[in-house]
């Protein structure tokens, strides 16, 4: 194999430098922002220096903001814990149900699957806004208005059709010869699944939950309509530096890094399962 | 001792003693800053619940819709003393304006029970009030507290808020319902960058032709200032503050009647002269970006020193004025646009108190909403919060509003006094408002970005405008 030259070397290097910070600038430019006055933000023109301040961040976790004039409370961090516990519940509730539903799209032929599992897919694409105002009477009939049951069982819309449909294209894609021989050895339906099926699939099902959970974590309007601030997620709270009396630029940044950070370790976590799950999925084989 | 420090609080929220008097003699008598606040609650407590049972509804709990708002932050710090006063509980949820409507409309549109009360615009009622979804308050302001005094909400105010439901009915006319309760309001006047314009030798605007010429120094003479903010977002809010206040004062209308029947007025000879000028400014000395500012952008210019003057809400120049750069340095001005006119026509924002028709004790809603609009809380806002504008005369009127004023926003006080003559809305009450406004808002968009000329547009506009009122059946 023929080594490239060094100025053509170089010349990637900086390619590759140049396209990276494009990326990330605005990544970098919220981080840089979170540590600045507000004051500092607005300069005009903009500039990268200035004399750092952890305000933002205390206010954020002390819960109070002040601002022109008045001191008001927050609970971003309650929001974040909202959002937690809103996001991996309905994950969770999701990979039970999804999972084996998946298995059975990809194993089995029976009256209505295909219509069924369309009709899954449809949550998806369906505009919130058409369903929520009737669930909003549903809700508020049924005592779910402004509770996480509620929340978590709506966004089954969200995630439950993308691990569902996700899921199966793993199980499709594992040969069924391997489950067939363990059944013969005598072993029953359901440890077949348990014991051959779900680990072979573990990589598509580690992928999706983790999409999943992010498509969860960004949902707005749901929470917004069918939830007051006792439930409120990361993604209603942030609004709450939008003020008559001043955007808090700041402390938007602020929440924007601590509210990325629960997504950001989980994706870490879970880069590998993601990076081989996804090409898995893509290639049928 | 304390005997005498009650009947100094009494005595001072009877405004029979000046502040400045029962500070003196509050420190006279040995007493500190603590125990008068504390004397104080206490008198105004008791001067709200003379000859009126204000326990009636003791025990319930009214639950609240608010907006993220400095209105909304003094009403939360003054809670304690309803609850003393009334012995009910509240609970409230608060949303910031972005979303703020979209969860009321979604309340009222699904007939919730959830919230007995709730923060919304006098221009929301036009579509809320005529829906069924408020109650009319005229039947509860009847019976309310003796020293309520609803006579003491400036007029304007009280009949803005006040509509008969027929399209194109003067607002506060005949068969008028009142569908909120006025809270807290902002008048259009000119907020600008004193240092600046005491650097480039200037006054303030008096006039849209020198403001032009004002804009256009300040953006040829100042590096990296623009002349004027004004919002240019394709929003009804683009039309409701600096223009419409200006189109007002020019002679020109949104519609006029013709034969019992709404015809859109706004391509007048007067519509056209304001609009010529006030699209030639925009593009001489507006924002780069106009197209995309709305109330903060507007703001945010003007506090950090990147815009030398708005002609927005007086409010937005007031809150400004702190914890921005140029704190310090913006200063106020009443402003009438027509060369020669008698008076400034400033249209108004008026985020008022409304009460949810399905609500399942409106009573108790009820004591609330009188006790948030009371001159009471009104005082206490003004004078240690940031209720500005309050609606009440009397807190105009107030000492010691007045001193706080005066003393940190110099000139805000003339502005409002010239303005508060001729503030009020100026629009057209009708069913339709949020989209005719929007596409008027969009019809300014091209006129700037030269698409088409100011006179065309206007013309095209109305001739949209008369088609969607036709086909709604109001033409």
């Amino acid at each position: 194999m023929q080594r490239s030259s060094w100025p053509w070397r170089i010349f990637k290097a900086l390619c590759l430098t140049a396209i990276s910070l494009f990326f990330l600038f605005p990544i970098l430019w919220v981080l840089l922002m979170s540590f600045q006055t507000n004051a500092d933000i607005l300069r005009v023109p903009p500039s990268p220096f200035f004399t750092p301040t952890l305000a933002n961040y205390k206010a954020l976790i002390a819960g109070e903001l002040t601002g022109a004039g008045s001191t008001l409370q927050i609970a971003y961090m309650k929001n974040i814990l909202n959002s937690f516990v809103l996001s991996a519940c309905s994950v969770l509730l999701s990979l039970l149900l999804g999972v084996p539903a998946a298995y059975a799209f990809a194993r089995y032929r029976f009256r209505l699957g295909e219509n069924i599992a369309f009709t899954l897919l449809s949550f998806r694409f369906a505009p919130p806004l058409l369903v929520l105002l009737p669930l909003l009477l549903y809700f508020q009939e049924l005592g779910l208005y402004d509770t996480y049951i509620g929340l978590i069982w709506v966004y089954q819309l969200i995630t439950l059709p993308l691990i569902l449909w996700i899921v199966r294209g793993y199980f499709e894609d594992v040969s069924p010869d391997i489950e067939h021989a363990y059944r013969i050895d005598g072993h029953s339906w359901l440890r077949s699944f348990l014991k051959i099926a779900v680990p072979l699939a573990r990589p598509g099902i580690a992928a999706a939950a983790l999409l999943a959970f992010i498509f969860a974590w960004n949902n707005f309007v749901f929470a917004l309509i069918l939830g007051s601030s006792d439930v409120q997620p990361v993604t209603v709270g942030a609004l709450a530096f939008i003020t008559a009396s001043g955007i808090q630029y700041g402390q938007i940044a602020a929440g924007l890094v601590l509210s990325v950070i629960p997504t950001f370790v989980l994706a870490l976590v879970m880069q590998r399962y993601l990076v081989e799950g996804l090409s898995l999925g893509a290639v049928k084989g | 001792m304390y005997e005498k420090a009650k009947d100094l609080a009494e005595a001072y929220v009877a405004r029979r003693l000046s502040r400045r008097a029962f500070i003196d003699r509050m420190a006279k008598l040995g007493i500190g800053a603590a125990a008068a606040r504390w004397a104080l609650s206490e008198a105004t407590t008791r001067a709200l619940a003379a000859d009126y049972d204000w326990q009636k509804h003791k025990g319930k709990t009214v639950t609240l819709l608010l907006n993220k708002h400095p209105y909304t932050d003094a009403m939360i710090a003054d809670l304690d003393s309803f609850k003393k006063l009334t012995g009910m509980d509240v609970k409230y949820d608060v949303f910031p304006e972005d979303v703020y409507f979209d969860k009321v409309t979604a309340a009222l549109s699904s007939r919730s029970t959830q919230y007995d009360a709730f923060m919304t615009g006098a221009y929301q009622t036009w579509q809320y009030g005529p829906a069924g979804w408020l109650v009319d308050m005229n039947e509860y302001i009847g019976q309310a507290a003796p020293n309520y005094n609803w006579n003491d909400v400036l007029p304007n105010l009280r009949a803005s808020t006040a509509w008969s439901g027929v399209p194109g009915a003067p607002l506060g006319g005949a068969g008028a319902k009142q569908w909120a309760l006025p809270w807290g309001f902002e008048l259009n006047s000119v907020s600008y960058n004193k240092r600046v314009f005491d650097k480039l030798g200037m006054t303030p605007p008096e006039n849209l032709p020198d403001m032009k010429d004002k804009a256009a120094k300040i953006t040829k003479d100042v590096d990296g200032m623009y002349g004027i903010g004004v919002r240019g977002s394709r929003s009804w809010a683009t039309i409701h503050p600096g223009y419409l206040s200006g189109f007002t004062n020019y002679g020109a209308h949104d519609f006029e009647m013709v034969d019992g029947k709404l015809k859109a007025a706004m391509n007048s000879a007067a519509g056209k002269q304001f609009t010529e000028l006030w699209v030639a400014m925009i593009k001489q000395s507006g924002p780069r970006n106009w197209s995309t500012y709305t109330w903060y952008e507007v703001g945010n210019d003007l506090g950090a020193g990147a815009s030398g003057m708005i002609f927005d809400a007086d409010i937005l120049g007031y809150f400004m004025n702190g914890g921005t750069k140029e704190a310090g340095n913006i200063a106020y001005s009443a402003f009438a646009a027509k060369p020669g006119a008698k008076q400034p026509t400033p249209n108004v924002w008026i985020w008022s108190l409304a009460m949810n028709n399905f609500s399942k004790q409106k009573e108790a809603a009820w004591y609330w909403m009188q006790w948030a609009t009371s001159q009471e809380h009104d005082l206490f806002g003004a004078r240690k919060m940031d209720f500005v504008n309050p609606v009440r005369q009397s807190v105009w009127d107030d000492e010691t509003f007045r001193d706080r004023i005066a003393k940190s926003y110099p000139g805000y006080l003339e502005q409002y006094e010239a303005s508060a003559p001729g503030s009020k809305i100026y629009f057209t009450p009708q069913p339709l408002f949020f989209n005719l406004t929007t596409e008027w808002a969009a019809s300014l968009q091209k006129m700037v970005a030269d698409e088409v000329p100011v006179d065309e547009g206007l013309d095209q506009l109305a001739e949209s405008v008369n088609r969607q009122l036709a086909s709604a059946g109001l033409r």
